[in-house]
């Protein structure tokens, strides 16, 4: 469907978040938050207006301008751009509050620049979602690169310059992978279109190979694929609401969404089957997961730990989509969005930690679950959700990722896949404990009556959104109608790239 | 079709210059007010006869009523029309924004200054409008003499830079001299349609050794690797109302020069001398496009390193030109004009914050960082332009390079373009990490340009924007008609 209001809303939701960019840095030196909370709003409506569409199975598109002589500025809403755009969005309005009341608890400097540079990533992001091809498609990434920068040097210390040069060196560096791989594939099938199954059957042999060796390359950057992850923990420097939002949303899930659309819509099952690059990607996902969760167990900055386990769950993501099968993709689908929950809300405890106490170390946070129960109680939920525990939404996606690679007859995936959640649980689950139960020593006598004596909970606008992206993960695990239309999303995706083939 | 339109691009600037230089004596600020006239009715002209161009086909003019041989023809078809339209807008903009400059560091010379610049344009406009080899040389003489004088007009060091650009400089028009002179032998004519037809019967050996001769003087003047030696010194301490007219356009005429002499002279001609020619300019062009980004990486100096990076966009001409395909053709051309928008922005920048805030090095710009809003606005359009983020104008540039290259299945090439553009991102963010990201080492110390600065900057990036967005249109309106006709 072209034209309408559907297609104005794709602009509206591309389109709004930029401009809030544009007005936050010309006005106002006060009250610079209000102008996100109002474009949170306006994107996140317009892409929850475009699902019923969406859902009943028609694409929405909207040709915005020619940029080469056959190949156009195109903006496309399909499922899987969907689910990408509406997690990014409704995420956007939990994460405006939340940075809200991080920078006034730790009195954030330049907050002009700073929510600025978060409304025009969340654009690129949904720009990013909406690409209806390639060249689209690379314009927001780049842009999603460069919009983040500004967070992740944003508090100039040495240590942020050199993550940010990182970030640049790896993010365009990809992007120059990718930008080959796309103009070699538009030469060889003059297009450039996502379509469900791919493009690229025309092209075979090693052009294939190469082709698909620079496109994951390309896109395995923001997925943080090892070893190409390296930029991710070291962005941690960023404060707290752009690790929640950007590095365990918008940015990686941009990464994997990209892997998902290289994978399902250029090369297609069809091509994928005919050589053992899938194969390749998938032990690279494997390895990554084996050894980001031993590097994780061994963080004592609870930011870095969750770094590393959100390049754990990110391989997952990938591992799903390289198994080539129809469940593995809904697997994927579903735990971009479910990892996206539970590692927001695990940040968000994270910064309402540090905003309160000024703590940031899991060594340091003996007893703390007594002082701040409701921070901890969301932590406690996210970390289960992120294991997978029957009844919390993790639960759901590692069931279809597991279901993904039985189909596909890969057993060393479904092993690594199971054996990680138990490495999930070995680097989160100490933390709640000792949060909770930091044992009789701590908590007799007089130290523990001064502990439970100082019960200071984060500030409201911190509270809050951690609550209900806490809810968030319990209700998409345990109640029907929300997983089951998450379901209904991801499975209709895989029947497109698969064609019909459950 | 004859016509007397052609003629005026050349003569206009000129006339100014000598009115201009003799009123000035008298007037004070006459000589500022001719030059912004004369600009301003060049671009005008040049506007005028491209859509002209465009309409109707080449426009030609016999000067004197000779045809060639015995007359010089001069010929604006829709590649110089383009280049010259390119030329004079953003001459304008630019000689219209560093008023302040010029002021500021020329206060009793501008006199001097004004007519210099306007002779520099009329040479420039002669070298893209001449149709005759050996005209091609009086203009670039032309153009150099004004460009030697004023580099030599800046301040420290200035000198001995210009004396250095007049000795390469003499050096690349000498051997481009004598490449004229061997292809004279060859063929008994000096008219470039004409050695065009008659290339193929000449002696092979005396045109091989003209093209390599005539090659080797267009790119010093172009400043292609490994030729570029005067560049970084010339507009580094050239005073920078005369670097912000210099950088952008003398290097980007010299490249459509070597554009017109390959494809509209030599490539008529025997297959082993164009494809040798080709080859040549091509490598040069990769190893330009990664040594200059490198170099510029490394520079500390804030002039310094936007001439290495000229040297590497440079590059990416040449490597589309050596490429020969209408895919890398249509990008060589676009890039042309991209870098003369882009650094012109970024010198114009670049004397701004010399002259306000006494910014030299790269790191002082972290003086600007919230005083000039604007100027650094444009810096960063201007420095994402130059990486080739989408969708800047520069992005299609190195798109249709990168595309004339894998078309080609020439890697090295490719690879050269990755490394270059990831250099890129280097010295881009080297700019842009003080500019916005570090604490200045001083208090403030001054504000924004004038309002011709700021409007001159911003109509530059603008520029820049709506050349990205409109992509399509200038490739299939202005570029493609340009092509020479012989490639595919």
């Amino acid at each position: 469907m072209t034209g309408g209001l559907p297609a104005i809303l794709v602009a509206v939701a591309v389109a709004t978040p930029f401009l809030a960019g544009i007005l936050i840095l010309v006005t106002g030196t006060r009250g610079t938050e209000v102008w996100g909370h109002i474009a949170a709003a306006i994107t996140a409506a317009a892409a929850l207006l475009l699902a019923p569409t969406v859902m009943a199975g028609e694409t929405v598109e909207l040709l915005v301008v020619p940029l080469v002589p056959g190949l156009d500025l195109l903006l496309r809403v399909d499922g899987l751009g969907l689910v990408f755009g509406l997690l990014a969005s409704l995420l956007w309005i939990v994460t405006g509050v939340y940075s809200g009341g991080y920078a006034a608890a730790t009195a954030l400097a330049n907050r002009r620049r700073y929510f600025a540079a978060f409304a025009a990533s969340i654009g690129a992001a949904m720009g990013v979602a909406f690409a209806g091809n390639l060249l689209t498609f690379f314009l927001f990434y780049e842009a999603l690169t460069l919009a983040t920068y500004p967070l992740v040097v944003h508090t100039e210390s040495d240590e942020a310059f050199n993550a940010g040069r990182r970030y640049l060196l790896f993010s365009l560096g990809g992007g120059l992978a990718l930008l080959t791989a796309m103009i070699w594939a538009w030469q060889l099938t003059g297009t450039l279109d996502f379509v469900p199954g791919g493009f690229l059957d025309q092209v075979a042999g090693t052009t294939l190979v190469v082709l698909f060796v620079l496109f994951v390359s390309g896109v395995a950057v923001k997925s943080a694929v090892m070893p190409l992850h390296a930029w991710l923990p070291a962005a941690m420097v960023a404060p707290t609401p752009v690790s929640a939002l950007l590095h365990a949303v918008a940015v990686v899930k941009a990464g994997v969404f990209a892997m998902m659309r290289v994978l399902g819509f250029v090369f297609g099952p069809v091509s994928l089957a005919e050589f053992a690059g899938p194969e390749v990607l998938a032990a690279l996902a494997a390895i990554t997961i084996v050894i980001g969760s031993l590097i994780a167990v061994r963080q004592d900055n609870l930011k870095r730990r969750l770094a590393y386990s959100t390049v754990v769950h990110l391989s997952y993501i990938v591992l799903g989509a390289a198994l080539v099968a129809p469940f593995g993709t809904v697997g994927s689908t579903l735990h971009m969005v479910n990892h996206g929950l539970a590692k927001i809300t695990l940040f968000f405890c994270a910064g309402a930690i540090y905003a309160t106490t000024k703590r940031q170390n899991v060594s340091e946070l003996t007893g703390l679950g007594h002082r701040m129960p409701w921070t901890f109680t969301a932590f406690t939920i996210g970390s289960l959700g992120l294991i997978g525990v029957p009844g919390m939404s993790g639960f759901i996606s590692k069931f279809f990722l597991a279901r993904g690679a039985i189909q596909a007859g890969d057993m060393v995936a479904l092993t690594v896949m199971l054996g990680a959640s138990l490495l999930t649980a070995t680097y989160l689950l100490p933390i709640v404990r000792v949060a909770f139960f930091p044992g009789t020593k701590a908590l007799g006598g007089r130290g523990g009556r001064r502990l439970r004596a100082r019960r200071r909970e984060a500030r409201p606008a911190l509270l809050v959104p951690l609550l209900i992206t806490a809810l968030l993960v319990v209700v998409f695990g345990l109640v029907p109608p929300a997983f089951g239309v998450q379901y209904e999303l991801a499975a209709d995706i895989a029947v497109r790239i698969f064609g019909g083939g459950q | 079709m004859q016509s007397n339109l052609p003629i005026l691009l050349f003569l206009v600037p000129f006339l100014a210059s000598m009115v201009g230089a003799i009123v000035g004596w008298y007037v004070r600020h006459a000589a500022r007010r001719i030059a912004l006239v004369a600009m301003a009715a060049t671009a005008g002209i040049s506007i005028l006869a491209l859509f002209r161009v465009l309409e109707i086909g080449s426009l030609h003019t016999h000067m004197a009523g000779w045809p060639p041989p015995i007359g010089i023809e001069v010929l604006l078809d829709p590649l110089s029309a383009f280049i010259a339209a390119t030329i004079a807008v953003v001459g304008l903009i630019v000689v219209a924004g560093a008023v302040e400059h010029s002021g500021a560091e020329l206060p009793r010379r501008k006199v001097v200054y004004y007519p210099s610049i306007l002779l520099l344009m009329s040479g420039l406009m002669g070298i893209t409008i001449t149709g005759d080899l050996f005209n091609l040389f009086v203009q670039i003489e032309v153009a150099s003499l004004a460009a030697y004088g004023l580099v030599a007009a800046g301040g420290r060091g200035a000198p001995r830079a210009a004396l250095n650009y007049l000795i390469i400089g003499s050096l690349g028009a000498s051997l481009y001299l004598m490449g004229v002179g061997f292809i004279y032998a060859a063929t008994g004519t000096l008219n470039m349609a004409q050695v065009a037809t008659l290339l193929a019967e000449a002696d092979q050996r005396l045109v091989l050794v003209g093209g390599l001769l005539m090659v080797g003087g267009l790119a010093t003047k172009m400043g292609l690797f490994p030729f570029h030696v005067w560049m970084p010194a010339a507009y580094s301490r050239a005073p920078t109302a005369a670097a912000a007219f210099m950088a952008p356009l003398v290097t980007k005429v010299s490249a459509y020069a070597l554009i017109r002499v390959l494809f509209w002279v030599f490539a008529g001609g025997a297959l082993l001398v164009d494809d040798l020619l080709l080859e040549v300019v091509a490598w040069a062009g990769a190893a330009a496009v990664v040594l200059g980004s490198v170099l510029a990486f490394m520079q500390t100096d804030l002039r310094r390193l936007l001439a290495y990076s000229s040297v590497g966009q440079m590059g990416v001409v040449a490597l589309g030109a050596g490429l020969a395909n209408a895919t890398a053709m249509t990008g060589a051309i676009m890039h042309i004009a991209n870098d003369a928008l882009m650094k012109g922005a970024l010198f114009l920048a670049a004397g701004m914050a010399l002259i306000r805030f006494g910014v030299r090095n790269v790191d002082e710009l972290a003086r600007l960082r919230g005083q000039a809003p604007w100027t650094m606005a444009v810096v960063v359009v201007a420095g994402l332009s130059l990486i080739g983020i989408p969708p800047l104008s520069g992005f299609f540039g190195k798109w249709y390079v990168l595309s004339g290259a894998i078309e080609e299945a020439r890697w090295a090439f490719v690879v050269a373009l990755a490394v270059g553009s990831l250099a890129a991102v280097g010295y881009v963010f080297r700019i842009l990490e003080p500019l916005f990201f570090r604490p200045p080492d001083t208090g403030p110390l001054a504000r924004e340009g004038n309002w011709a600065l700021v409007v001159a900057c911003v109509l530059l990036a603008t520029l820049m924007i709506v050349l990205g967005v409109g992509n399509e249109r200038l490739v299939t309106v202005f570029i493609m008609p340009a092509l020479p006709g012989l490639v595919p």
